[in-house]
């Protein structure tokens, strides 16, 4: 059979073509319409390069003088190694790929010196107890819910990412009233969270992942600083149903030091019900200092991991054994609670 | 609805109006077995209140026409489509076909939609004799659709601080879905779209567009119509969800039930349509040998390019 004249036409990608094409042309990149002088171009490729070696003559001077580390260059290399992660993402164009739930891991890994350097040097974060998350498999981690702002999430995914010895991404869950907000909803799905809704819960669970649950949800958030080492009520316990009908373990995580972060002194309602937020509140900073008062206080944490309680031993009939699963959220809490009240005793102060 | 452009064998082309209560006629003159309901409008130029006309009425006719103990139809096929969701924030990320308090979205299209179903749904109750298959196709990319004519602009106008998933379907897939649906027998509701997701950001970068976030995520009717003013594109209403929180759905009940599902990804479908767009339409099938050996040539050229060879190879047989 012969061949029909369109198969070479069109055969080879557009580029082949293009290069094999009869009326190619050769054509030079326009000159720049501004041409610096050489030593200047010289000097813009090496500012970088300059600027690192000026820093670190700089902090060693600093501490010939005062005997500390003032500038660690361990750390700028690491923000140098941020901002040219950055860039290299921003070339990436559409070649990368989501999870179903829209998570990014390569971008959402580019993160992680930011929120180290609050996890490390701004609240000096103490990690207890990390061998409790498993290393593989599936388990849904149960933590108090406090601060007005979900600092607490953020620093409990640096945690495990950043202090396990198998690092992995926790995926959060997230009220739905968050996912409608502009920014905010696009970030939260691109670092990995997703709706607080059962479904996804045993989606991502089937999926061996590890998946963080505020079962205080927006209620934690929202309690005032008198409140602020007591655990709300923990809803209908429906994270418990979730992991034994998908057969996860229970990692209970109490977090100490997220309280102080904006402390609360009122709750203006009527301006919450303006905005459709769940609360608005108000703090000796916020709204006084405008967008100041969103900066969180330096506050000492510690962040403790309690050894697994294991409902998969339950059969997933059990998940509808009302009694039973208010039982496990009861003893899920308590050891939240318990382990609030111990790292208190264990932290010094508010702010050392 | 356009007639066959090429040659048909062994078919019957009749024109008739699902508006108009012919088909109760046709369908016991003709003992005809297996209705496939195609006549729902998704995504329409014109008024809404046509589309409802169309949608609404339209199916109403066809299934009294189907109902009645009379009737010699044994299968029912209704196309619907993943727009009776809608799009918002509380939905689970992967819709199931049946999640509770699902299929309450305000926007006209879905809740014709939603009607329509429930129309089939209370005429597969009634009529036992006959299997009823609802097909939930997934949103298209072509020329034709909104969200096609939407991507391929040369800015596309999004809404601030948003980046939705989206899933697409491809139209062999659809029309597959449906073949498959009209020979099977098996009953209920089926989502169909293509696995894997895609951001929007990244869907116009790979239509080779860009991505200008310039409408504000409040007062959406002002948003549409400065759209449809500056660019030409109408985006209707369903689409302005879809835009800002997105919507997936999940499709393994189709994999179990039908043993088979979409070949294409929603990375494909994309990718067939943005290389699609450097690609001359069909003129003027004269002879149907010409118009065969056109569109045998353009499979040929996209199989090349694409990959799927085999998957279009299986669709042609």
């Amino acid at each position: 059979m012969s061949r029909l004249p369109a198969d070479d036409l069109y055969s080879g990608t557009q580029s082949q073509r293009r290069r094999t094409s009869r009326n190619a042309r050769v054509v030079n990149a326009p000159p720049p319409l501004l041409r610096l002088p050489r030593t200047m171009r010289r000097l813009q490729r090496q500012a970088p390069m300059l600027a690192i070696h000026a820093l670190s003559e700089l902090s060693g001077r600093l501490r010939d003088l005062t005997g500390h580390e003032l500038i660690d260059m361990a750390r700028v290399m690491e923000l140098m190694q941020f901002v040219y992660r950055q860039q290299q993402l921003a070339r990436r164009g559409a070649d990368y790929a989501v999870d179903d739930f829209g998570f990014d891991a390569e971008w959402t890994e580019s993160f992680l010196p930011l929120f180290k350097i609050l996890y490390r040097d701004y609240w000096r974060i103490e990690t207890a107890g990390i061998e409790q998350v498993p290393a593989a498999g599936r388990a849904l981690l149960v933590a108090n819910h406090a601060g007005v702002l979900p600092w607490d999430g953020t620093m409990i995914k640096t945690a495990v990412f950043a202090e396990h010895p198998n690092p992995r991404h926790v995926r959060a869950l997230v009220a739905s009233l968050f996912m409608g907000m502009p920014v905010l909803s696009w970030f939260l799905r691109r670092t990995g969270q997703t709706v607080g809704h059962p479904d996804d819960t045993r989606r991502l669970l089937e999926r061996d992942q590890l998946v963080l649950v505020f079962p205080e949800g927006v209620r934690g958030t929202g309690k005032l600083y008198q409140d602020r080492y007591k655990l709300r009520r923990f809803g209908r316990g429906g994270f418990v149903s979730t992991a034994i009908r998908s057969g996860a373990p229970i990692v209970p995580v109490s977090v100490v030091g997220s309280e102080e972060l904006y402390p609360m002194i009122g709750d203006a309602t009527p301006l919450a019900k303006l905005f459709g937020l769940p609360y608005f509140p108000i703090t000796p900073f916020w709204p006084w200092l405008g967008p100041l008062g969103i900066i969180p206080l330096p506050s000492k944490w510690r962040i403790q991991f309690h050894p697994a309680i294991h409902v998969e031993v339950h059969p997933p009939e059990a998940a509808d054994d009302q009694n039973l699963v208010m039982a496990l959220a009861d003893q899920v809490r308590d050891t939240i609670q318990q382990g609030v009240y111990e790292n208190l005793k264990l932290r010094r102060g508010v702010f050392v | 609805m356009n007639d066959p452009v090429s040659a048909l064998e062994d078919m019957d082309f009749v024109h008739a109006d699902t508006r108009q209560s012919v088909i109760g006629k046709l369908v016991r003159q003709l003992r005809i077995d297996t209705v496939v309901h195609l006549a729902v409008v998704i995504d329409s130029p014109r008024e809404d209140r046509a589309t409802h006309e169309t949608n609404v009425i339209g199916t109403m006719n066809v299934l009294a026409g189907c109902a009645g103990p009379s009737s010699p139809v044994s299968r029912l096929v209704v196309k619907s489509s993943q727009a009776v969701y809608g799009a918002r924030p509380e939905y689970p990320s992967l819709i199931v076909e049946d999640s509770a308090g699902i299929g309450r979205a305000d926007s006209p299209v879905s809740r014709d939609l939603a009607e329509l179903e429930q129309l089939t749904h209370d005429f597969a109750l009634r009529n036992p004799g006959c299997r009823v298959a609802r097909i939930r196709l997934g949103y298209r990319m072509t020329r034709e659709t909104s969200l096609g004519r939407y991507l391929s602009l040369p800015l596309v106008p999004t809404f601030a601080g948003f980046d939705p998933r989206l899933q697409l379907l491809h139209e062999e897939d659809a029309a597959e879905a449906i073949a498959r649906a009209a020979l099977g027998d098996q009953e209920g509701v089926f989502n169909v779209a293509g696995d894997g997701v895609l951001v929007l950001s990244q869907a116009i970068a790979i239509m080779g567009a860009r991505a200008t976030p310039v409408l504000p995520p409040y007062g959406r009717w002002a948003s549409r119509v400065a759209v449809r003013f500056a660019t030409g594109v109408r985006i209707p209403a369903h689409m302005a969800d879809l835009l800002m929180h997105g919507s997936v759905v999940d499709c393994s009940r189709l994999q179990t039930e039908f043993g088979w599902r979409p070949t294409y990804s929603t990375r494909a479908v994309l990718d067939a349509f943005a290389l699609g767009q450097t690609e001359e339409p069909i003129e003027s099938p004269s002879p149907p040998q010409e118009y065969e050996l056109q569109v045998y040539l353009q499979r040929r050229r996209r199989e090349r390019r694409n990959g799927h060879g085999s998957a279009a190879l299986a669709l042609s047989r």
